[in-house]
């Protein structure tokens, strides 16, 4: 496995997709610290809803995993190098698995950073908010990332769908139709982070820690499962 | 090797002149490979159509115009592809969704794409590490030996020219001692002495009792190095055998000359007469269009009868050469 996960580190550390990502994640925190310094600043729940929940979980979180995890796969199935992995010997989530922990590794420190000084910023140094936000988002990390993996094996597009997925569905009809919160990302990383720290994210619909937990778990294991089982059935180009 | 394409009857029998049914037995006792009644389709196209061989040690060449079904053909002896009908099975086994048969098996796909920012020699160690070798290491530096590119190894594989990076992917496809090979087209872009290297490799490989298929849309190409051919056109199974009987076929096809000449209607009757000519039409421009199936004959006679009628001949070409014209005849066959 350690082979799959080094080339795939290669491939994802791009230094113009980097870039972005630092970019990217460097909003939510120059967007709090300008907020923050500013004595019209909102109330703590429009914070928490507008900045953390829509902008950092719902949009920022996923663009930056969205970039890395659909190219994952997507871009060895486009230049038809993807042969040379399936043409091993081993069992096919032996290759997914590296690929999602790959994705992972490179998301992961500019959603960490992100999403640390984001929160230590925005709770005035709350170690308990920070704490919650920060595992939350991570959580998020985890479940977008499997399913962006997945849809880099099930479509050439998979960038595409996937900003699609982001706008409308973890942007707008999640966020305005309360009857289909459930099904999205954001509505388990918010919960998780309200679970964590019952103080914060009061005005959003309420699922309890365990049960959000159990969701991030089963969102991450059955999207590496269709993964693998895409990779089993698919015709390698 | 034997054959059994249900669409289009084999040509001729292997040049070692073995009588078709003891063939059959004898191929099927070592059939590495074994391809039953196999086709693919997308959508209503059908790429690959009720194909059946099989294929034992040695090299086998899978010969057929560009966009034959070739590729798709290998794709599907790899597993690479879903049969859409048929079964392909290697050492017995079924070669679809079976990754432990790739230990065994060595594959070169007709993508010349690779990981620009990998060192060959990084390139080649993570195929022998994806293998499963013992000694990566030791298996590397052989593998690029093989290929003899040892010099450029240290080097970005997106640096090279088009012939090292087949020879570096050659060395990939090697690295963990295949005893099946399977190559589609893998002498695009290799110069002229990187192919005597390559066919000299080849040979060698099979004489230690590998089995071999490899790809090509280049009749002299395989005719080199294959001991046995297999002709797909039209996703069909066309011929089958030795690559002699294979060209014994194709010296017997008749052959379209076009001849220009000061005094076509009176060279068309004379012409008419050679015993290496079947037929003679003038076509409107006033050329002679010549049915030949004597054609080395014919470039005798022609000239010495314009000769002895008094008739300049101006312009004499073939009109059929092509490749898709050969493979075309032989299907129709």
């Amino acid at each position: 496995m350690g082979a799959v996960y080094s080339l795939t580190l290669r491939q994802l550390s791009g230094r113009w997709r980097l870039v972005i990502m630092t970019v990217l994640a460097a909003l939510p925190v120059v967007f709090t610290a300008v907020v923050v310094r500013d004595s019209t600043a909102p109330f703590i729940e429009e914070f928490e809803t507008i900045v953390l929940g829509t902008m950092l979980v719902g949009t920022i979180s996923p663009l930056i995993v969205v970039a890395i995890a659909s190219v994952a796969f997507g871009n060895e199935v486009e230049d038809s190098t993807l042969a040379n992995l399936t043409l091993a010997p081993i069992p096919r989530w032996q290759i997914v698995l590296p690929k999602l922990a790959a994705s992972v590794t490179v998301a992961l420190p500019f959603i960490l950073v992100s999403a640390l000084v984001t929160s230590w910023l925005a709770f005035n140094h709350d170690v308990l908010a920070t704490w919650a936000v920060t595992v939350g988002a991570l959580a998020g990390l985890l479940m977008y990332a499997s399913v962006f993996v997945w849809l880099g094996l099930v479509t050439r597009h998979a960038m595409a769908a996937g900003l699609l997925y982001i706008v409308l569905w973890e942007g707008f009809f999640s966020g305005y139709v309360s009857g289909i919160r459930f099904l999205s990302i954001r509505y388990y990383s918010i919960a998780l982070m309200h679970g964590l720290d019952p103080r914060r994210f009061v005005a959003q619909p309420n699922v309890g820690l365990g049960a959000a937990v159990v969701v991030a778990v089963a969102v991450c294991v059955l999207f590496a499962f269709l993964s693998t089982r895409r990779l089993r059935r698919m015709d390698v180009p | 090797m034997s054959t059994n394409g249900s669409a289009a009857p084999a040509v001729g029998t292997p040049a070692t002149g073995v009588a078709p049914s003891a063939l059959s037995a004898n191929a099927a006792a070592s059939a590495v490979i074994r391809v039953e009644h196999v086709s693919r389709w997308f959508g209503s196209v059908v790429a690959v159509s009720d194909v059946t061989f099989d294929i034992g040690p040695g090299i086998t060449g899978l010969l057929g115009p560009n966009g034959a079904g070739k590729t798709t053909l290998l794709r599907m002896m790899t597993g690479l592809a879903e049969v859409s009908d048929g079964t392909v099975t290697m050492f017995g086994e079924p070669v679809r969704d079976n990754p432990p048969l790739y230990r065994r098996v060595g594959v070169m796909s007709e993508h010349e794409a690779v990981y620009p920012f990998l060192k060959g020699r990084d390139f080649v160690r993570m195929m022998a590490r994806l293998r499963g070798v013992e000694d990566p290491e030791a298996a590397t530096e052989k593998a690029i030996g093989l290929v003899d590119l040892a010099a450029a190894a240290e080097l970005p594989m997106g640096t090279y020219s088009r012939g090292m990076r087949q020879r570096m992917r050659l060395a990939g496809t090697l690295v963990h001692d295949p005893e099946v090979l399977i190559l589609d087209e893998p002498l695009n872009g290799a110069d002229p002495r990187q192919r005597v290297h390559f066919q000299a490799l080849l040979k060698r490989l099979a004489g230690e009792g590998r089995t071999i298929v490899l790809s090509s849309h280049i009749l002299e190409e395989v005719e080199r190095i294959a001991q046995t051919v297999l002709l797909i056109v039209n996703g069909k199974l066309a011929a089958s055998g030795g690559f002699r009987a294979i060209r014994a076929a194709l010296d017997k096809r008749p052959y379209h000359v076009r001849v220009m000449a000061d005094r076509p209607r009176e060279l068309a009757a004379a012409v008419v007469r050679l015993d290496s000519v079947d037929a003679v039409n003038v076509d409107p421009d006033g050329a002679l269009i010549v049915l030949s199936r004597k054609v080395r004959e014919l470039q005798v006679e022609l000239p010495r009868l314009a000769k002895e009628e008094g008739i300049s001949l101006r312009r004499v070409e073939p009109l059929d050469d092509s490749l898709e014209s050969v493979f075309g005849y032989l299907v129709e066959r």
